[in-house]
C-alpha cells in the first residue's frame, strides 16, 4: 500500500513510461561471438568497484611526501578493514585494466569499432588510456621506492617525446624531478581530474552504444540472427559474470594483498629488479629493445618516438579502415589487428618472464 | 542614408556578439591558466658545500651520497685515495645509480647500465658518460661545483 503511493508520488512528477519503452525495446543479437558483448559491461562494473573503494580510501589518505607511505601502512593496519579496501582497489585495478585490454583488442580483431561506431572506439580508447594513467599515479600514492623509481622512468619516458617531450615530463612530475610535488600531482589527477574526465567518457561510451545498439561480427551480418530482450535475459547473465568476477577478486584480495615497500628516498640508490606494473610490460620491453643510441640520436627519442606514432595510428584505425566501413572484408587491418594484439601479449610475457 | 532594412537580423547580431564574447573570455582564462599548472622549474645547483669531515674519512674504493639539489650526488673515493664527485643519476633514464666496489663499477639497476669508474658508459642502454664535478677542499669544507663554475667562499 505504502509502496504504490510512493510510486505514484514519483510518477506524477517523472512519468517514466519512456525509459520502460526504451527498456521494452532494447535486444540484443545473440550468436558464438556474443561473450565479447560482456566485457564492456564488466568494465563498468569495476569502475563502479574502483569508485566505491576508492572513495573509503580517500577520508584516510593524505598526499604528503613525508607522511604518505606511513598512511597507507596506518590504512592497512590500524583501521577497520583498511587491508581490505586497499587490497580490493589494488586487485580491481589489474582486474579492470585486464579486462579493458580484452574489451579493446576483442573490438578491434572483430572491427567493430567501423563506420558508425568510431567515437565508440575513439571514447573507449581514449578510457583505456586515462585508466594506465590512473594505474601510474595511484601506483604513486604508496610513495614507496618501486613506485618512485617506476614513476621517474615513465615521467622521463614522457620527457623523450620530440618537442612536446620536456614540457610534458615537468608538467607531469610538478618540477624537474620526482619529488613531493609529483605527489601532490599525481594525487589531484587520481582523485579528481581522472575521476571527472571518466565519468563524462564513460557517460558517453554507454550513449553511444545505447544508441547504435551491439556491433555484429562483419562476417555474421546478412545471417538471421536470434535476438534477446536485453532485459532480464541479458542483464541476468551480466550479473553472473559480476558476481563471479567479484568473487575472484575479494578471493585474490583477502589471499593476496599487495605489499607496501620501503619510503621513497631520493638520495636512495634504485633498488635491484624494479619493474613496472605490468600494463607497462609492453612499453618497457619495447624500449629495451633499442639500443641507447643509433646513428647519433638517443634510442630513447627513438623508441618513444616510434610508440606514440603507433598510440596514434591505433585510435585512428577506424577511419584508415575504409573497406570494413563499407561492409567488406578488410584483410590489411585483420592483419593490423592481429599484429597489435600479438605484439602485446608477447611483450608482457617477455616482461613477466625476464 | 537610412538603410531599409538591416544587413544583420537581430539573431546573428546577437550570436556574433556571444561567440566573441566567449571566446575572449576563454582566450582570457587560458594563458593564466597555463601558467598556472606549468610548474616553476628550480635550477639544479651551480655548486654545494660539504662538510669535509663527513666525506674524507670513507674508505678506498667506495662511495657516499650527498644531495645534489633535490639529486643524489656521490663523493668517490678511488682506489688510490683521490677523491671525486659525481651526480649518481643514470643518464639513460635518470635512475640512482650505485657504485659497485667489487667489479669497480657503477651500475644502474633500472635497465643494467653499466659505467665505469671515470663515468664512462661501458655497457647497456645509458647513453652519455655520468656526470663528474669538481671537488676542492678549503677550510675544511668540500665544494662541489659543476664543471667551468668558479665558487669564491667569503673568508671567515
Ligand atoms: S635508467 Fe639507467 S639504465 Fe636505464
Amino acid at each position: 500500500m505504502r509502496f504504490q503511493r510512493v510510486k505514484k508520488w514519483v510518477l506524477e512528477r517523472y512519468d517514466s513510461e519512456a525509459l520502460r519503452g526504451l527498456i521494452k525495446k532494447k535486444y540484443v543479437p545473440s550468436h558464438k561471438y556474443e561473450i565479447f558483448y560482456y566485457m564492456g559491461g564488466l568494465a563498468l562494473f569495476l569502475f563502479f568497484i574502483q569508485f566505491l573503494t576508492g572513495f573509503a580510501l580517500a577520508l584516510y589518505y593524505v598526499p604528503h611526501p613525508e607522511q604518505a607511505n606511513k598512511y597507507v601502512v596506518d590504512i592497512v593496519t590500524k583501521l577497520n578493514f583498511g587491508w581490505l579496501f586497499r587490497s580490493l582497489h589494488h586487485w580491481g585495478a589489474q582486474i579492470l585494466i585486464g579486462v579493458l585490454f580484452f574489451h579493446c583488442f576483442s573490438t578491434l580483431l572483430l572491427k567493430s569499432y567501423r563506420k558508425p561506431r568510431e567515437l565508440l572506439w575513439i571514447t573507449g580508447t581514449i578510457l583505456l588510456g586515462i585508466s594506465i594513467f590512473f594505474g601510474l599515479s595511484g601506483y604513486l600514492l604508496v610513495w614507496d621506492e618501486r613506485a618512485f623509481a617506476a614513476v621517474r622512468v615513465a615521467t622521463g619516458g614522457a620527457g623523450s617525446i620530440p618537442i612536446i617531450g620536456q614540457y610534458l615530463k615537468a608538467f607531469l612530475r610538478g618540477g624537474n624531478d620526482v619529488t613531493g610535488e609529483t605527489l601532490a600531482r599525481f594525487y589531484a589527477f587520481h582523485v579528481s581530474i581522472l575521476p571527472f574526465l571518466t565519468m563524462i567518457l564513460i557517460s558517453l561510451h554507454v550513449l553511444l552504444v545505447q544508441y547504435h545498439g551491439l556491433s555484429v561480427p562483419l562476417f555474421l551480418e546478412g545471417e538471421k540472427l536470434r535476438k534477446v530482450p536485453f532485459f532480464p535475459n541479458v542483464l541476468y547473465k551480466d550479473f553472473m559474470i559480476w558476481l563471479f568476477v567479484l568473487g575472484v577478486l575479494v578471493t585474490i584480495s583477502v589471499l593476496a594483498p599487495p605489499e607496501i615497500g620501503k619510503k621513497a628516498d631520493p638520495y636512495a640508490p634504485t633498488p635491484e629488479g624494479i619493474k613496472p606494473e605490468w600494463y607497462f610490460y609492453f612499453l618497457f620491453q619495447t624500449l629495451k629493445f633499442f639500443p641507447g643510441e643509433i646513428f647519433g640520436l638517443s634510442g630513447e627519442t627513438i623508441a618513444v618516438s616510434l610508440i606514440t606514432l603507433a598510440a596514434i595510428f591505433f585510435l585512428a584505425i577506424p577511419f584508415f579502415d575504409r573497406k570494413s566501413s563499407r561492409g567488406e572484408k578488410s584483410r590489411t587491418f585483420t592483419w593490423v589487428g592481429v599484429c597489435y594484439t600479438v605484439y602485446f601479449l608477447v611483450m608482457t610475457f617477455l616482461g613477466f618472464v625476464t | 542614408m537610412k538603410l531599409r532594412w538591416p544587413s544583420v537580423t537581430r539573431r546573428e547580431f546577437l550570436n556574433t556578439l556571444f561567440t566573441g564574447w566567449f571566446i575572449a573570455f576563454f582566450a582570457a582564462c587560458i594563458y593564466p591558466l597555463l601558467k598556472f599548472i606549468y610548474p616553476n622549474l628550480e635550477k639544479e645547483p651551480d655548486f654545494v658545500i660539504l662538510n669535509a669531515k663527513d666525506f674524507l674519512e670513507i674508505p678506498n674504493n667506495s662511495t657516499k651520497p650527498f644531495p645534489w639539489g633535490g639529486k643524489l650526488g656521490l663523493i668517490f673515493k678511488k682506489d688510490d685515495g683521490t677523491i671525486h664527485a659525481l651526480k649518481g643519476v643514470c643518464t639513460h633514464m635518470e635512475c640512482n645509480i650505485m657504485y659497485k666496489p667489487e667489479e669497480r663499477k657503477f651500475y644502474c639497476p633500472c635497465h643494467k647500465g653499466y659505467f665505469d669508474q671515470d663515468g664512462k658508459n661501458i655497457s647497456g642502454p645509458p647513453p652519455r658518460p655520468l656526470e663528474f664535478f669538481e671537488v676542492r677542499i678549503e677550510n675544511e669544507k668540500l665544494i662541489v661545483s659543476k664543471k667551468g663554475v668558479k665558487v669564491e667562499i667569503p673568508k671567515g
